[in-house]
């Protein structure tokens, strides 16, 4: 019985238990197979964040790999309206911190969105200040801000970006898909502490890094050499291009005026303008290069023929046209070197408006040059069929023809280099990390186009050469470098009345140096400089100051001696402290020295800067010793005989034409250094000497 | 006639009883040891099974953890290696650099490769120089 009586406990104890086992796993059961999805979602709900990382735009670098623009990871506020307790003084303490009105914040946190944001990209100190309020729903995020280290350095070639990483000017625009990159997004598992416990990364993929063919030493010294001319000339604008010449590569580009990419909202819309590819301008007598170039390769005229210049006034259908001075007879060598418009437009029509027409577009006039930057206008050259009678006279002294700055140093770089165009561009590679992507599309380097002979290309040198020396280009000549070039004054159009103005002017100098194996070719131009307003008085120089300073840089062999001395050193009393701040970056001029020199000063050989010692002043000078071969008279010979003499005294010998040499550059006597190049020219020697006096041959 | 029981002490007999299981020996069933063993054993390498991997899925947890640290150290690493790099960049401006040259230095544009010692004169000290070579004449 009393058996019976426990057992009948034991089996109500066991019933019980099955009964609540049988609940409990009935829970579960229904649970985790009924009601798993729910609360896997449910689950995933809580833990899982999503998070959309802004691609890492990729960098920007010159020649050498220096960065001029670069992206870094810098904090934006965002802030969650369903946990933002108290809106309003969330509002009140952020609008304190970021700057935004508190009603913008109160109406973005009263919103039903679960994401909006506060402020983006926040200087450090302020995300610091938000992350010291510790408010719940205000986070912080990484966003990537762009940066320009260099500041306004190449701004025009660069450009800028806006909030949101888009490139709208330059080559951010130009190349912007490529260097943007693609989106990445983060899949991380959080626990209730908001840490983070597992995280997925979707594949990324970075943006390409641009190389330029800018270097940024280059590009320094141009925009300061030009930041210099436009305070001393009072000029609207300016550029400065310098080309490598046998490639095509822009080494540097720079506009007047200029702006900084970090804050270009705070510029002007108008600074922001690239006026080396986009200003298009009258060239004036630059263009006498065309025009001489089309008639020398047609074989029309030669350099010592002399032409009429009928005392500095021609007729042209009716029109007057005058040069700047009153000349008699010139040879077509000194046309070029004084500028006679009344000589070019002679040869301009005996040349004839198709050829010379076929030339003007063979340089690349009229028509983009495709380099890789927006907004490139392609110049203004009219039809031939609608050429007017006065055109051909017009054109062939620069006039009635719109050129953009670097159409036309294109142009003068296909001269230099011996007759090839090449595209003009400022890319130089595009890189994914180590690797170099091929070029594709428009980046793809198109072959150089023969525009014309070599002959006539070496002629067009020595005869630009004549510029500097005896013609308007004096200021241009180099210290220890040959050099190049043409000067170009050309009225601007005056809006007001559509005709020429008297009084406003573009003055320009384009050239190249050395005249044997080009390394540069270097275009100045000012807009409207006020006073002297020649190219020759106001370009030439700054053509001059960049260039010596561009060859020493890229230690580009001297081709003539130097005579080193001082002539003129400015002395001052340097303050104990200089006070000056750093940010105060403008220009030093240094090329009016008020201060002659006592006679004391002045010994041979003496000559450069120095730097002072504080307790006993001492000038430091440099000079150079100049070459040490001297270039032998090669008239006469045969290029057999140039070569061997060239190859034994270790020079490197460019033969054009055939026959027997008639001239050569640099000049017998010159001494250059081992390895420098000569120029020969060959003919025939009764070639050099005729002389023709040529009338109007209309 | 019914006698009534006298109450009073009942008598209590107690028996002693010595029992002595010594020379009981209880036979162990090796059969059943086995299964005993084997049923212990058996329960070891579950409750092992499932210590392991309750031990690797909280160690995979924790290493999630300590990996998400490091991934965000290592973007903090390279945060600021972004930034030391732009600022080296700035600090490398040719702007900048010519400023101080030129302002703090007193240094200008140095000329070719040659270096002789001159003497200026007394109490000043060199801003500029520039040398000029003669136009050639026409």
């Amino acid at each position: 019985m009393r058996q019976d009586r426990v057992h009948v406990r034991l089996l109500i104890i066991a019933g019980v238990a099955f009964l609540w086992m049988t609940a409990v796993f009935g829970r579960l059961t229904y649970l985790q197979l009924f009601r798993h999805s729910d609360y896997l979602a449910r689950a995933l709900r809580q833990q899982q964040r999503t998070f959309e990382i802004t691609p890492e735009r990729g960098a920007i670098y010159d020649r050498n790999g220096q960065p001029l623009a670069m992206s870094v990871p810098v904090d934006s506020a965002f802030g969650v309206p369903a946990e933002i307790a108290d809106e309003h003084l969330a509002a009140r303490l952020l609008s304190g911190v970021v700057g935004v009105p508190q009603e913008v914040l109160e109406s973005r946190f009263e919103s039903s969105r679960s994401f909006v944001w506060i402020s983006r990209k926040l200087p450090p100190e302020k995300a610091d200040a938000i992350n010291k309020l510790n408010l719940k729903g205000v986070y912080l995020q990484k966003e990537n801000q762009r940066f320009y280290p260099k500041r306004d350095l190449a701004a025009h070639v660069l450009g800028f970006v806006d909030l949101d990483e888009k490139g709208l000017m330059g080559i951010e625009r130009e190349l912007d898909s490529q260097i943007r990159g693609k989106s990445e997004r983060i899949v991380v598992m959080a626990d209730a502490r908001q840490r983070w416990f597992d995280g997925v990364e979707a594949q990324r993929e970075r943006g390409a890094s641009v190389v330029l063919t800018l270097d940024e030493k280059i590009q320094y010294t141009a925009e300061r050499e030009l930041a210099a001319a436009i305070a001393k000339t009072r000029a609207a604008a300016g550029t400065v291009i310098v080309m490598n010449p046998n490639t095509g590569e822009i080494l540097a580009l720079a506009n007047w005026p200029k702006f900084n990419p970090n804050k270009a909202s705070d510029a002007a819309a108008e600074t922001w303008m690239n006026r080396a590819v986009s200003a298009i301008y009258e060239p004036g007598s630059t263009f006498k290069l065309i025009t001489l170039t089309a008639a020398f390769d047609q074989g029309i005229t030669h350099p010592d023929e002399i032409f009429d210049c009928e005392n500095g006034a021609v007729y042209i259908s009716g029109h007057r046209i005058r040069d700047h001075k009153p000349f008699g007879l010139l040879t077509v060598s000194d046309i070029l070197a004084k500028s006679s418009d009344v000589g070019a437009i002679k040869i301009a029509l005996r040349l004839g408006a198709p050829k010379f027409y076929d030339y003007i577009r063979a340089f690349g006039f009229g028509t983009p040059t495709g380099v890789e930057l927006p907004y490139e206008s392609r110049g203004r050259v009219e039809r031939l069929e609608d050429w007017k009678p006065i055109s051909l006279g017009a054109i062939s002294m620069g006039q009635e023809i719109g050129v953009t700055p670097v159409q036309l140093i294109t142009a003068v770089s296909a001269i230099a280099n011996g007759g090839l165009l090449y595209k003009p561009h400022v890319i130089a590679e595009l890189r994914r990390g180590e690797k170099v992507l091929p070029a594709e599309g428009p980046l793809t380097p198109p072959e150089p186009k023969r525009v014309i002979r070599p002959e006539t290309a070496a002629t067009l040198r020595r005869l630009m050469e004549g510029v500097v020396l005896r013609g308007t280009g004096p200021l241009a000549h180099l210290d220890g470098w040959t050099s190049a070039g043409k000067t170009g004054t050309a009225q601007k159009i005056d809006p007001t009345t559509g005709r020429y103005s008297p009084t406003q002017y573009i003055a320009s100098f384009t050239g190249f140096a050395p005249i044997n194996n080009p390394a540069v070719t270097i275009l100045v131009s000012l807009d409207s400089p006020v006073g002297l307003h020649e190219g020759g008085d106001v370009a030439a120089p700054v053509f001059k100051r960049i260039a010596e300073q561009v060859l020493a840089y890229l230690d580009v062999p001297r081709d003539v001696p130097l005579n080193p001395k001082l002539v003129q050193t400015a002395y001052m009393k340097r303050a104990s402290e200089d006070t000056s701040a750093l940010e105060d970056f403008s220009v030093v001029d240094f090329s009016g020295q008020p201060d002659p020199l006592p006679a004391a000063s002045q010994t041979a050989g003496a000559n450069g800067p120095g730097r002072a010692d504080s307790k006993k002043p001492v000038l430091t000078v440099a000079a150079d010793q100049g070459g040490d071969i001297d270039v032998p008279d090669f008239s006469g010979k045969t290029m057999r005989e140039v070569t061997d003499i060239a190859l034994r005294l270790g020079l490197e010998p460019v033969l054009v034409g055939s026959n027997l040499a008639t001239e050569q550059s640099p000049a017998p006597g010159a001494k250059v250094r081992r390895g420098a190049k000569i120029t020969v020219q060959f003919g025939t020697p009764l070639e050099k000497k005729s002389k023709t006096h040529a009338g109007i041959r209309n | 006639m019914v006698r009534k029981r006298k109450k009073g002490v009942r008598a209590e007999f107690h028996t002693v009883k010595r029992i002595d299981n010594s020379r009981l020996v209880r036979n162990v069933e090796p059969a059943k040891m086995r299964s005993l063993w084997r049923s212990v054993a058996l329960g070891g390498v579950v409750a092992a099974f499932f210590m392991l991997y309750i031990f690797q899925h909280f160690r995979c947890i924790d290493l999630s953890y300590q990996l998400e640290d490091l991934k965000g150290q290592q973007m903090k690493a390279a945060a600021l290696n972004s930034e030391l790099k732009l600022e080296i960049a700035g600090l490398r401006n040719p702007m900048r650099i010519d400023v101080i040259a030129r302002r703090r230095l007193g240094l200008t544009e140095p000329l070719p490769t040659r270096v002789q010692e001159y003497e200026a004169p007394d109490g000043a000290e060199v801003a500029a120089a520039r040398y000029v070579r003669p136009n050639r004449t026409p």
